[in-house]
């Protein structure tokens, strides 16, 4: 044991002394960013220049997260989709069956300061999540701020007042697939429409491209709205809030093991 | 002044530096397996600071230098932000990588109720000790 820690801080030294050797002109930041980072930056919203390879979001992080690199993102999905699977089957069965009773809860206070703030938290995440394209922000931060609302919920009332209310993990589990058909959807809808139209598209395009002349509209009604971006982000938004509420829910009711193993 | 900046961001990279080697301790040598999925949080954290920190830019000319967000849409607007702005691109990648270390957190945290019901304990030693 002795001999295992002695090699691990002898590792950090060494790993840390040749970080700073080789990488500290590289790490330190310097008026410039990386030739990449101007190409992402001038790319983001740039019909000026660069009328066939403008993303025409303002926003550089969400461009490049649902655009440049919307595969990628699109798996980061899955992946946290597949560890929400992987909870609820390891609670399989385990959920208990909650009985109302009075005497929940906090006190009245709380529990109305709390019905009037509902509808402000999910205006902010909402308006995080539509304005992804055009603020930081995006899908997940607004879906995480909406998740935030059941967290409040289960504290404020009871564990199972949201489920005695009908919001079951059976629903949340369809309307996080329903995000996530959206998502699907969204991904395909350039492709879907030049088959039809019998026009070259890609998957996952958002605006035309030299070899594929089809875009999503970038304004309807005169608002920006970056093409697929503000999709994206809006079924984004539902598959993560869903998603979180599965969880809190699953942790608040998952009681069953313990009893079982007592018996 | 160049060399103060200079200094202070150092002084940024050591802090998260420590912050990486004592969390990479309590991974390894905190018994308990609350405190290494905390350990394994701040991990990730100080990893994604450290990308942000390498996308970051200097003032240029004593001008504070932006968000990766374009708020003027002009071309003139598109120029000045090209010479202003910071990195975007460690900020998408962070964005991806907090989701993922959610999504382990969460499983991690899923595995420790498990373990708890099935041990009555999440002290490590006792789990070495019963199991088998």
């Amino acid at each position: 044991m002795r001999l295992v820690e002695i090699v691990v801080l002898i590792i950090i030294i060494l790993a840390t002394a040749y970080l700073i050797t080789v990488g500290l002109r590289h790490i330190l930041p310097s008026t410039n960013v990386r030739p990449i980072a101007k190409f992402y930056l001038n790319a983001t919203y740039n019909p000026f220049e660069l009328g066939n390879y403008t993303v025409m979001s303002p926003e550089a992080v969400t461009a490049i997260v649902w655009d440049f690199r919307g595969l990628d993102t699109l798996f980061e999905t899955s992946v946290f989709y597949l560890a929400l699977i992987a909870g609820l089957a390891l609670t399989r069965g385990l959920l208990v069956e909650y009985v109302e009773k009075s005497g929940y809860g906090l006190s009245v206070v709380v529990k109305t300061v709390t019905k009037i703030t509902a509808p402000m938290i999910m205006a902010v995440g909402a308006s995080i999540a539509l304005h992804g394209h055009l603020t930081p922000g995006g899908g997940f931060q607004g879906g995480s701020v909406v998740a935030v609302l059941p967290m409040i919920i289960i504290i404020v009332f009871s564990a199972g007042f949201l489920v005695l209310k009908g919001v079951t993990t059976s629903k949340l589990i369809i309307m996080r697939s329903l995000g996530l058909f959206g998502i699907g959807l969204t991904a395909m809808a350039v492709f879907l429409v030049g088959v039809a139209l019998g026009t070259p598209a890609y998957v996952f395009q958002n605006m035309s491209k030299p070899s594929a002349g089809i875009s999503m509209p970038s304004h309807i009604f005169g608002v920006l709205i970056s093409g697929t971006l503000w999709f994206f982000n809006l079924f984004e938004m539902f598959a993560v809030a869903a998603g979180f509420t599965i969880a809190f829910i699953t942790l608040m009711l998952a009681r069953g093991l313990e009893t079982k193993r007592g018996e | 002044m160049e060399d103060i900046n200079t200094y202070f961001l150092s002084v940024v990279l050591a802090s998260l530096l420590m912050n990486f080697t004592i969390a990479l301790y309590a991974i390894f040598f905190k018994p308990h397996y609350v405190k290494k999925v905390i350990a394994l949080t701040i991990l990730g954290d100080t990893v994604n600071t450290f990308a942000i920190f390498i996308g970051y830019r200097r003032w240029v000319d004593q001008t504070p230098s932006r968000i990766p967000v374009l708020t003027d849409l002009s071309s003139e607007g598109v120029e000045e932000f090209i010479n202003l702005a910071v990195d975007p691109l460690p900020q998408a990648l962070v964005l991806t990588a907090i989701v993922i270390g959610l999504a382990v957190i969460l499983f991690l945290v899923f595995l420790g109720w498990i373990l708890y019901s099935h041990y009555k304990t999440l002290d490590m030693r006792e789990i070495k000790r019963l199991r088998g």
